[in-house]
């Protein structure tokens, strides 16, 4: 790889990495043939991808279940080991040097809290900070910075089991950046959030990006995650990056279209994919109220899926 | 990198244990009924030895004192992996919903990091009630109390301790590779039951397997032998230490070889 690739945060090129699963076959006498199966079909579940992630950036890492995000982001944090293909995490390959990986990056992962379980969060900060080796001062320092984005006082002396779903992820993010890495990887650091959780949520991610320039590679279902947070999006679909570029160019492309919702006289909803560009919202309404008793009307913004479905699609050419 | 020995290691586990027990005590209910119910199990067992040698005061040319002594023992060396290891129950549960998988992202030893997380109080009950057992059981016996008797008990305590260790990570980590690996523990578990006896009374097959392959006698027998026939050591009993510090080796390298193997699948 080039010397400019070690400066960069994350650097993949042409990562692969392939699963291998047993064909399973049905009833008693299948799970005995199995027991000695060497049947086995190669899954692919990232191919070929390539991406830099620059250093202090945010970065919305997309995509259905099951594309291949997840695997990503384990092969990031040196969990996994590509099957081919060169993985550089702050100029360093992470499954070779998995600890050394690890004092350079924090993660949260969806919805599973990484905190002492019985213990009150100061003490799990406490022993993180001894896990990590990280100097009293620059201790400090990082509770005072989190002491003036929100407002922790009334969770420190909490155990982690007592929290609510709120606070255990405001807790997570907090000490995945404890020990102020370059990276953190956010795995759906929304998921089941209320409006206001999420938004206190985004504030920090975007004020601890500033902070300490920190590099943040989120993955979400939420566009109103991407929309605070990141300015440019990689969308992966099947294993294949088929999007990567600014917010700003999606938007271009996407942000015209709405989702129209129409509940019927026999409470069903009607769903129509409409762009405004073309078509005005206004006149479809009233088209169909011809045809039908309309009770109610949603209006909606383009979702992620249906983004993902459109790029997918081949719109975004 | 900044290098974490044996010191950072020991200190660490020291303020989670700290931590562990400061909350555990917080729970003051469930701490007296798992008290209660530490001592209702030691108290069974007891029991069942006793009857059993109500009827046959003799196994194998051991009297009572003897066996006793070995009952004692075996209670003792199964004390750390009972205190120190209990997490390897969880494991499964761990591997197969995925949240295993933050015990990877930290810069300290995988093993280390899972094992450190609990500490089980209901082995120091266990403990109490082995060292009483080896004390009456030494008295009765009349072994001479020698600083060197002694350092002998406890390095051969020690290394009694290390082949439950190893079993119950191998048992542990097959979890890796089967979804069955609850039996496996489990069975794994029972067999400690064996160690109460002398191993003499295994014979053939048995005691090839319970020598060598699943290593059930040197939990109590060979390694006591050493206070108890000081002037008849059979040789395995004198490479024990050895033999446990490689068995417990290889288990770990074994657990740590299903963690680099373990897909990681769903999210």
């Amino acid at each position: 790889m080039s010397d400019l690739s070690v400066n960069e945060a994350v650097v993949m090129r042409n990562v692969c990495k392939d699963f291998k699963v047993l064909n399973r076959h049905e009833g008693l006498k299948g799970s005995i043939r199995d027991l000695f199966s060497r049947d086995y079909n190669t899954v692919s579940a990232v191919k070929d991808v390539t991406l830099t992630v620059h250093k202090g950036e945010i970065i919305g890492y997309l995509g259905p279940n099951g594309a291949g995000k997840s695997t990503t982001i384990k092969m990031m944090t040196g969990v996994l080991e590509p099957t081919s293909g060169e993985i550089l995490v702050n100029g360093k390959v992470p499954y070779k040097n998995r600890t050394e990986n690890c004092e350079n990056i924090g993660v949260v992962f969806g919805q599973r809290s990484q905190l002492w379980w019985s213990l009150p969060l100061i003490e799990s900060f406490k022993l993180l900070r001894d896990l990590y080796m990280v100097p009293q001062k620059d201790y400090e320092a990082m509770i005072e910075l989190y002491r003036s984005l929100v407002d922790i006082d009334p969770i420190l002396h909490k155990p982690v089991r007592q929290m609510s779903l709120g606070q255990r992820t405001l807790s997570d993010i907090l000490a995945a950046f404890l020990h102020n890495p370059p990276i953190v990887f956010l795995d759906e650091p929304t998921i089941g959030l209320d409006v206001s959780m999420k938004a206190k949520i985004r504030e920090l991610i975007l004020g601890l990006n500033k902070e300490k320039n920190t590099t943040v590679i989120l993955t979400t279902h939420d566009m109103g995650d991407v929309d605070a947070l990141c300015k440019r999006i990689v969308i992966i679909d099947k294993g294949t990056k088929i999007y990567d570029n600014d917010i700003e160019h999606l938007k271009n492309y996407f942000g015209s279209y709405r989702t129209l919702k129409l509940k019927l006289a026999d409470d069903t909803w009607e769903e129509y994919l409409i762009d405004e560009k073309t078509t005005d919202v206004m006149d479809v309404i009233m088209e169909k109220q011809k045809e039908k008793k309309i009770k109610d009307v949603k209006i909606l913004e383009i979702s992620t899926e249906e983004v993902i479905k459109k790029i997918y699609e081949g719109s975004a050419k | 990198m900044r290098k974490r020995g044996l010191k950072f290691y020991a200190g660490m586990y020291r303020k989670i244990l700290v931590q562990d027990l400061k909350s555990k005590m917080s729970y003051r209910a469930d701490f007296i009924i798992s008290t209660f119910g530490m001592i209702m199990t030691n108290l069974s067992g007891f029991v069942t030895f006793m009857i059993l040698f109500h009827n046959f005061p003799e196994i194998n040319g051991w009297d009572y004192h003897h066996m006793l002594f070995l009952y004692g023992f075996s209670l003792v060396a199964l004390t750390p992996v009972q205190c120190f290891f209990d997490n390897n129950w969880n494991l499964r549960f761990m591997v197969q919903s995925g949240d295993f998988i933050k015990y990877c992202f930290r810069p300290v030893n995988v093993f280390f990091y899972f094992i450190s997380e609990v500490f089980d109080v209901k082995g120091l009950g266990q403990l109490a009630f082995g060292i009483g057992t080896i004390v009456y059981a030494w008295i009765k016996i009349g072994i001479p109390v020698t600083p060197l008797v002694i350092l002998k008990l406890l390095v051969f305590l020690l290394t009694a301790s290390l082949f439950m260790i190893a079993l119950m990570n191998f048992a542990a980590a097959t979890c890796f590779w089967i979804k069955g690996s609850g039996y496996v523990m489990v069975i794994m578990f029972r067999f400690k039951d064996f160690a109460k006896y002398p191993s003499s009374i295994f014979e053939g097959i048995f005691k090839i397997i319970f020598t060598f392959i699943i290593p059930i006698a040197f939990i109590a027998y060979y390694p006591s032998l050493v206070i108890l026939t000081p002037d008849n050591v059979p040789l395995l009993s004198w490479i024990s230490p050895l033999y446990g510090l490689v068995f417990v080796y290889l288990s770990y390298k074994f657990w740590m070889l299903g963690v680099r193997k373990y897909d990681f699948t769903g999210s």
